[in-house]
């Protein structure tokens, strides 16, 4: 996996959407892969909350025929959480302010979800020529 | 001057006309001018706090209080009398942070970048001050106020440095909120991030960075912020395709419980907007 590109993406999602605060990446099973959090957050608490809330809102769509899940959002006083499926694989999380304009947001993430796909998929194969330990102890 | 230009014309051309609707302005950040007959009655921006998230970030009104306003004023953006009758704000001081809001965000439409301008028509527009703003008069403010921040020693766009607390740089008796900007400045920020974080108006905020970034109490860093943290996962296996739904499982009947059951029938179904 490039993890260069992946963070390029994750921080480019950032400077592109006014108000995005924070973003996380995590594989479907809620294990952290990458964040471009805040210290204020706890980024493998919330990749784990965003795969149950993944989770539980695509049993939901299922269970209430409403076609396969495309995203969820919490809105709260002081902005929203966004969670998106990353292909099968992981699921992102983007976490904005009062004034980001999620349908913006949501918008400039498809093209940022469809390549952080792919680069996830590289990875698989790097990892089969035994790179990611040392990737992983760069910290990149 | 970014915004100025392309918004000049068409801001002009619907004061002329007395327009009534939505200018939606795309770029970053973008935005919104609402008019009524010709004057600005209302302006959003995703680059600037609105007047909830001011109240909000103030700590005047708390985010359940504010829910249950808009829930008693029937679903409003905006449920100002039911902040005045409750008594969080005056009806001046509300008519002031609207004011305050509506500038604030044609700042920062105007400091960013202007792609295009799209009318839409609506019945009732959205209005935060009873009395609307001559468009012409709107944007030369804004570019004003704009001109100031490039005549700064250290301008400061409102989108686009992320300052941090200058190492060693804290002296003095700095204001509440060069207190709070040094507080939250973290080098991932923005002056338009602060200025929501804070509850202030962004171009309060970013005067005042630029003003700190002079005085040596914030600094820009000289290379972009690190990278994300990346980690694998533990077994090194990367990501896994998710699994299948798993087949449900039946529940076991509860064995000598003595929780209470609930009867089946306890609920009805609508039919035809009929209860059954």
């Amino acid at each position: 996996m490039d993890h260069k590109a992946l963070a390029l993406e994750m921080r480019g999602l950032r400077e592109q959407v006014a108000g995005v605060t924070d973003t996380a990446l995590a594989a479907a099973d809620g294990l952290l892969i990458a964040a471009d959090t805040a210290d204020s957050i706890d980024p493998e608490g919330l990749a784990a909350l965003a795969a149950a809330g993944l989770g539980l809102a695509r049993r939901t769509s299922e269970a209430t025929a409403r076609g396969a899940l495309r995203r969820t959002v919490t809105y709260g006083s002081h902005g929203c959480a966004a969670f998106y499926a990353v292909g099968d694989t992981a699921l992102m999380v983007v976490l904005g302010d009062e004034g980001i304009d999620v349908d913006h947001l949501h918008r400039a993430t498809q093209p940022a979800l469809r390549r952080i796909d792919l680069i996830l998929t590289d990875r698989a194969v790097d990892t089969a020529v035994d790179t990611a330990p040392e990737k992983a102890a760069e910290g990149v | 001057m970014s915004g100025y230009e392309p918004l000049a014309p068409a801001l002009t051309a619907c004061g002329h006309e007395g327009f009534t609707g939505e200018l939606r302005i795309a770029g970053s950040p973008g935005g919104t001018f609402h008019f009524r007959d010709g004057l600005v009655v209302a302006v959003e921006s995703p680059g600037a706090p609105g007047p909830e998230a001011l109240l909000l970030r103030s700590g005047r009104v708390s985010g359940e209080q504010w829910a249950e306003l808009v829930r008693e004023s029937g679903g409003s953006r905006w449920p100002a009398t039911a902040l005045v009758a409750h008594g969080y704000a005056g009806a001046a001081q509300l008519r002031v942070v609207c004011s305050m809001a509506l500038h604030d965000a044609a700042f920062a439409i105007v400091a960013g970048r202007v792609e295009g301008c799209e009318r839409a028509l609506v019945a009732e527009p959205f209005a935060q001050v009873p009395v609307g703003e001559q468009p012409a008069r709107l944007l030369r403010e804004a570019a004003r106020k704009l001109a100031a921040v490039a005549g700064l020693p250290h301008p400061v766009r409102p989108d686009r440095d992320r300052p941090v607390p200058a190492s060693g740089g804290r002296g003095g008796n700095p204001s509440a909120l060069r207190l709070e900007l040094l507080a939250h400045a973290d080098g991932r920020r923005t002056a338009r991030d602060l200025s929501f974080r804070t509850g202030r108006g962004v171009y309060t905020v970013t005067v005042e960075v630029a003003r700190m970034l002079a005085e040596g109490l914030l600094e820009l860093p000289g290379t972009p912020a690190p990278l994300p943290v990346l980690r694998m996962s533990p077994d090194g296996q990367g990501v896994r395709r998710r699994p299948p739904p798993a087949e449900p499982v039946p529940p076991t009947p509860p064995a000598g419980t003595e929780l209470p059951r609930r009867k089946p029938g306890g609920f009805f179904r609508i039919r035809n907007g009929i209860p059954k």
